[in-house]
């Protein structure tokens, strides 16, 4: 719980930095954040490389979005919809790899392959989804402030705070998830399936629970991307938006606390502070990629932690 | 409408031989290095947009082009081994990442060298045969008859030549492979840059049949990895059939179901072929 005191610097923030950029940089990096969290949880905790994590941030935009406009509900009980279909569609496809034990790559390629189909659905169910001009979304969420009624989230710096709430809210319970015993035999599965078995885990029902959770936070990190940046496209469902996200929680550490937090705040903000032609900035990104799996095997955070404990070790 | 039955499938059956050498390289890198190279699609990407410079800027015939593009492909592909690959040996999660970067790095470079504007290459073998009432393009039929070559030799190369037997070896227990003699670094290199010399060839003979765009590559790896698994990794022979499957399936299935979802069908193939045939179509099952 000590690592989240680094979190208390950027509630003063925008107390001292006025700038627009740096501001919406920061909402980029929680709201894709609260993403990382969420894979950090089945990947990290439990072991299990899911490329499903996309397609249920884009189910969270687009089912949420979808809901309000159909029933006339307000953004977070349109959320709860969203979390309703998300955890069917997480048990349905879950139960499916799960049943038929498939491990590793296996499990990667056919969470990809169902993260694809629900692409396409998406992508060519027109009617509903406007297929792939994508929608705008002009709603925007409410929140209710003790003596101030209820709030239309709209202007930056409120965007800014109910992000970081939010990220605050989701790194909180999954420290509390990592601590308890359901964390604990995410880790027995990761790091010994066949023992885990043996000493009394249902394994098969803790990589389902883990599996549903990632995809429900990563709902979450959809439905607030969607609103913030008023704007909802098939492309939130692509391999692509998945690899990102595996990139942040590599980058910053598996399985540590802060590392999927802090590889969102270097990829997204990376892109910002290179001055580069836009195919340049693409590559620059790939060897940075490159060069940080080759290098520093345990993230950013791990090699931060490392140093220090060399420090305390010397002195 | 019989016809444009057969003139699908004979399209699928040239985009599947495509599926199918891709669907090669990932099947023995993923059985020798444990790593799947997903960059695989960009090396066809070089050897196609080498086989253009060759034939039409340079001037070079055709089967020198498409020679000197393999080479290329496959220095690539050495030089991407020793400085990356090297070093993500069995480890699936890092050699992903790896390629994926090299994936940025390797589209961007075409990006600025051939722009987004697409190349069409001369027409190298003109003309079609006809059967009855059906038309063959010469080229589609020369160019399906090359990849099935080159499958086969690599299937002859690895069932019978000692180099094929120390593969199998390895594949089946690396430890005692290692003991026997087999030079496995030198076997792991091999392996890889071999696979990045077919994803050349493909891009060749993709070059002579389709126009090109930076982006072609993209598409072609997932078709592989589909297909090697549809066919059971490690399955040389089934990795073409698989392909084929593949192109059939998504070329007819587009006929008679909505267009938009072609890329649905091989998915959808590919889920149920793991959950009740987890060994792939032509594994045995234990």
């Amino acid at each position: 719980m000590k690592t989240l005191l680094f979190l208390i610097p950027l509630y003063l923030l925008p107390l001292a930095v006025q700038s627009d950029v740096v501001l919406t940089i920061l909402i980029f990096t929680f709201v894709l954040g609260i993403l990382a969290i969420g894979f950090n949880i089945v990947f990290g905790g439990a072991g299990q490389l899911t490329m499903f994590h996309a397609a249920a941030f884009g189910i969270g935009s687009y089912v949420t979005f979808l809901s309000m406009l159909r029933f006339a509900i307000p953004f977070w009980l349109g959320f709860l919809v969203a979390v309703v279909i998300v955890i069917i569609v997480s048990i349905v496809i879950g139960w499916i790899c799960f049943k038929f034990r498939l491990k590793e790559f296996y499990f990667a390629v056919v969470t990809l392959a169902f993260a694809e189909l629900c692409r396409l659905v998406v992508l060519n169910w027109t009617s509903v989804t406007n297929g792939t001009l994508g929608m705008l979304v002009l709603e925007k969420p409410t929140i209710w402030i003790p003596g101030g009624g209820v709030v239309r989230i709209e202007q930056t710096v409120p965007w800014y705070f109910l992000t970081l709430i939010c990220l605050t809210g989701v790194l909180i319970f999954s420290v509390l998830l990592t601590r308890s015993w359901i964390g604990r035999n995410f880790s027995a599965i990761r790091l010994n399936e066949d023992l885990a078995q043996t000493l009394g885990i249902n394994t098969f029902r803790y990589k389902l629970l883990a599996f549903t959770i990632s995809n429900v936070i990563a709902a979450f990190a959809g439905a607030l991307y969607g609103f913030y940046t008023g704007y909802i496209e098939p492309s939130y469902l692509a391999v692509a938006q998945s690899l990102d996200a595996i990139a942040m929680v590599l980058l910053g550490g598996v399985s540590t606390i802060l590392g999927p937090v802090v590889g969102a705040l270097v990829l997204t903000s990376l892109p910002h502070l290179i001055e580069l032609p836009a195919e340049m900035r693409v590559a620059v990104y790939g060897m940075i990629l490159i060069l940080v799996i080759l290098l520093m095997r345990r993230g950013i955070v791990g090699l931060a932690a490392g140093l220090l404990k060399g420090r305390v070790n010397a002195a | 409408m019989t016809q444009v039955v057969v003139g699908q499938i004979l399209n699928g059956i040239i985009l599947g031989s495509l599926y199918g050498i891709i669907a090669l390289g990932v099947t023995m890198t993923f059985g020798i290095t444990g790593i799947v190279n997903f960059a695989l699609g960009q090396f066809m990407m070089i050897g196609a947009y080498a086989t253009w410079y060759f034939t039409d800027l340079a001037m070079l015939p055709f089967p020198v082009a498409v020679v000197l593009a393999v080479v290329l492909a496959a220095v690539a592909g050495l030089i991407a081994d020793q400085a990356l690959f090297r070093f993500t040996r069995n480890n699936l999660v890092n050699g992903l990442l790896v390629s994926i970067g090299l994936i940025s790095v390797m589209e961007s470079g075409a990006l600025l060298l051939f722009t987004t504007t697409p190349k069409n290459m001369d027409i190298v073998i003109a003309g079609s045969w006809s059967l009855g009432a059906i038309t063959l393009p010469r080229m589609k039929v020369v160019a399906f008859l090359l990849l099935v070559a080159v499958i086969g030799l690599t299937w002859l190369g690895l069932s019978r030549a000692w180099l094929g037997r120390a593969t199998r070896a390895y594949a089946q227990n690396p430890e005692a492979a290692m003991l026997m003699g087999v030079p496995t670094k030198l076997l792991q290199t091999g392996v890889v840059v071999y696979s990045c010399a077919l994803a050349g060839f493909g891009g060749a003979l993709y070059a002579s049949l389709f126009s090109l765009e930076p982006s072609l590559g993209g598409l072609f790896i997932l078709k592989g990895v589909e297909a090697a698994i549809l066919a059971g990794v490690g399955n040389l022979l089934g990795a073409l059939a698989g392909g084929v499957i593949l192109g059939v399936t998504e070329s007819v299935g587009s006929l008679y179901l909505p267009s938009a979802f072609r890329d649905a069908y091989g998915l959808v193939f590919l889920v149920a072929i793991l959950l009740f045939r987890p060994a792939g179509l032509f594994g045995s099952q234990k």
